[in-house]
């Protein structure tokens, strides 16, 4: 009986300890799986260097990018008499990115290189998860290319569809820490307008990117494309080279200013992939930058007056 | 003998537990607590609002707690919302604002009404602690507590740290509204 009484005591402190709760323990009854997993800015960019980062635009925003590659810096056609490449313009680019969704743009693009026009789509497949539901960032992105240039021999554009060029890359990305974040992109370039017969029409190649934060809004940028000796011979009578490019990129709110170095003259993949003709070692590097500028569209769309967001 | 002096610890042990049950209900919880933010500049104005805060109030203690997951806070520009997490609040360090106090006067809870109070406690947001009273109201109905507040943090005083290049457009004291229901915990 004696145990009885001891066991109901024992079950009362229990019950009491139960119940004796403090706000706190409350709140954190109510939290239960409601966090916010998705891992955010994997890059600042949709851009690493050259290559495309695993980031699309947000919904109804318009990203004008402006981007510049000058001449080599050094070897024959740099140094002082060029003002080490700036009175060189090798290739320039001005495009339109535009989010129809927040993980679907569109991009309409031209170059100077081969007065090269092109059109993208990029579909962000599948994002990053902070609790490891989710390992990557997974992007598909697929870019034609029309060269509107003058055919340099009568044979060149022998056929109107010789001008089209169809680019296929997967972007795997993902966020180490808040300060790295590290990539990798196989891809698939299709082309007609080979400059030899034993130069592949279909390029394959995997590219590498990374991005280190140095402060919040100071990064350290770089990415390397390995497309010769892959599926395409390293013997050829031109010699090509894989792009390589380092850059430092600055966001302030809604601009971001890349200044970058790389070996390729060019800028959009469809040309700097088959035909970076440059290479590091013989000063066939060069100066370059991006700026770019998002606006965001359709904002009287928004009815919630507790987000309205207003510029004066 | 031993029956009954059995029978009155019993009794007394049951009774013990009802006052506590009964002590226990006088927990109110809330879901979907509203906070809203507002930055006020002659250049812009900037608005972000969240619904999924969560709150907490214990009436016997007078203890009342208030939580936001800072990424559930939305902005009309997608942009302006990464960057609010990534280059200020840094929620990934410090993913909630919270704030923690208990409330200054003597509430009835059983008394339905309108009470404007101060609740004196510990705000924090972006992983730095303040001291703070903040002044409120409160509304009693019939289990139901409703919680309304406003007040103003200056970044300044929680590390949060405005660039130069963007000081015009963000303002240094920000605007905050918390508006929520509480509910009876049963």
């Amino acid at each position: 009986m004696k145990t009885t009484g001891l066991l109901v005591i024992a079950f009362s402190i229990f019950l009491t300890q139960g119940f004796a709760q403090n706000a706190d323990s409350l709140l954190r009854t109510l939290d239960s799986g409601k966090a916010d997993t998705k891992v955010d800015a994997v890059f600042k960019s949709t851009r690493v260097v050259l290559s495309h980062s695993t980031e699309t635009q947000k919904k109804h925003d318009l990203d004008l990018r402006i981007r510049h590659h000058f001449g080599d810096i050094g070897g024959r056609f740099g140094n002082a008499h060029t003002l080490y490449g700036l009175d060189v313009a090798s290739d320039l680019f001005i495009g339109l990115d535009y989010g129809v969704t927040d993980d679907f743009t569109v991009a309409v693009g031209r170059s100077k290189q081969d007065e090269l026009f092109n059109f993208s789509g990029k579909y962000k497949l599948l994002k990053q998860k902070s609790d490891g539901a989710m390992p990557v960032n997974l992007t598909m992105f697929a870019q034609l290319g029309l060269v509107a240039r003058e055919p340099f021999t009568d044979s060149e554009f022998a056929t109107y569809s010789n001008r089209f060029s169809y680019f296929f890359q997967a972007l795997i990305s993902r966020k180490i820490s808040s300060r790295l974040s590290l990539q990798a992109m196989p891809g698939l370039l299709m082309r007609k307008n080979t400059s030899e017969s034993r130069d592949p029409e279909n390029l394959f190649s995997i590219g590498f990117a990374g991005r280190m934060k140095l402060t919040k809004r100071l990064s350290f940028v770089a990415d390397y494309t390995l497309v010769n000796g892959l599926s395409r011979p390293t013997d050829l009578s031109q010699a090509y080279y894989n792009p390589l490019g380092v850059g430092l990129e600055i966001e302030t709110g809604g601009h971001i200013f890349s200044l970058n170095f790389m070996n390729s003259e060019y800028i959009l993949e469809n040309n700097f992939i088959p035909g970076t003709k440059k290479n590091w070692g013989d000063g066939g590097v060069r100066f370059g930058f991006t700026i770019s500028r998002n606006f965001t569209l359709f904002k009287s769309k928004n009815k919630d007056p507790d987000k309205a967001s207003k510029i004066y | 003998m031993i029956w009954a002096k059995n029978s009155i610890k019993i009794l007394f042990c049951t009774s013990f537990m009802l006052i506590q049950l009964s002590a226990s209900a006088q927990s109110y919880v809330g879901r979907n607590v509203k906070a809203a933010i507002f930055s006020s500049t002659p250049i812009e104005d900037i608005r972000a609002v969240s619904v999924n805060g969560t709150a907490a109030i214990i009436s016997k203690t007078k203890e009342v707690v208030v939580q936001i997951p800072i990424k559930s806070l939305t902005f009309d520009r997608k942009l302006m919302q990464e960057h609010f997490n990534e280059n200020y609040m840094e929620s990934d360090k410090y993913p909630q604002a919270k704030f923690k106090g208990t409330i200054d006067q003597d509430i009835d809870f059983s008394k339905a009404g309108e009470y404007n109070v101060t609740v004196t406690g510990t705000l924090s947001i972006h992983g730095v602690d303040k001291v703070r009273t903040i002044p409120g109201k409160l509304t009693i109905g019939d289990g139901v507590l409703q919680i309304f507040t406003e007040f103003k943090v200056a970044c300044v005083d929680h590390k949060i740290k405005i660039p130069k290049l963007v000081i015009t457009k963000i303002a240094e004291v920000i605007s905050v509204k918390v508006d929520g229901k509480l509910n009876l915990l049963k």
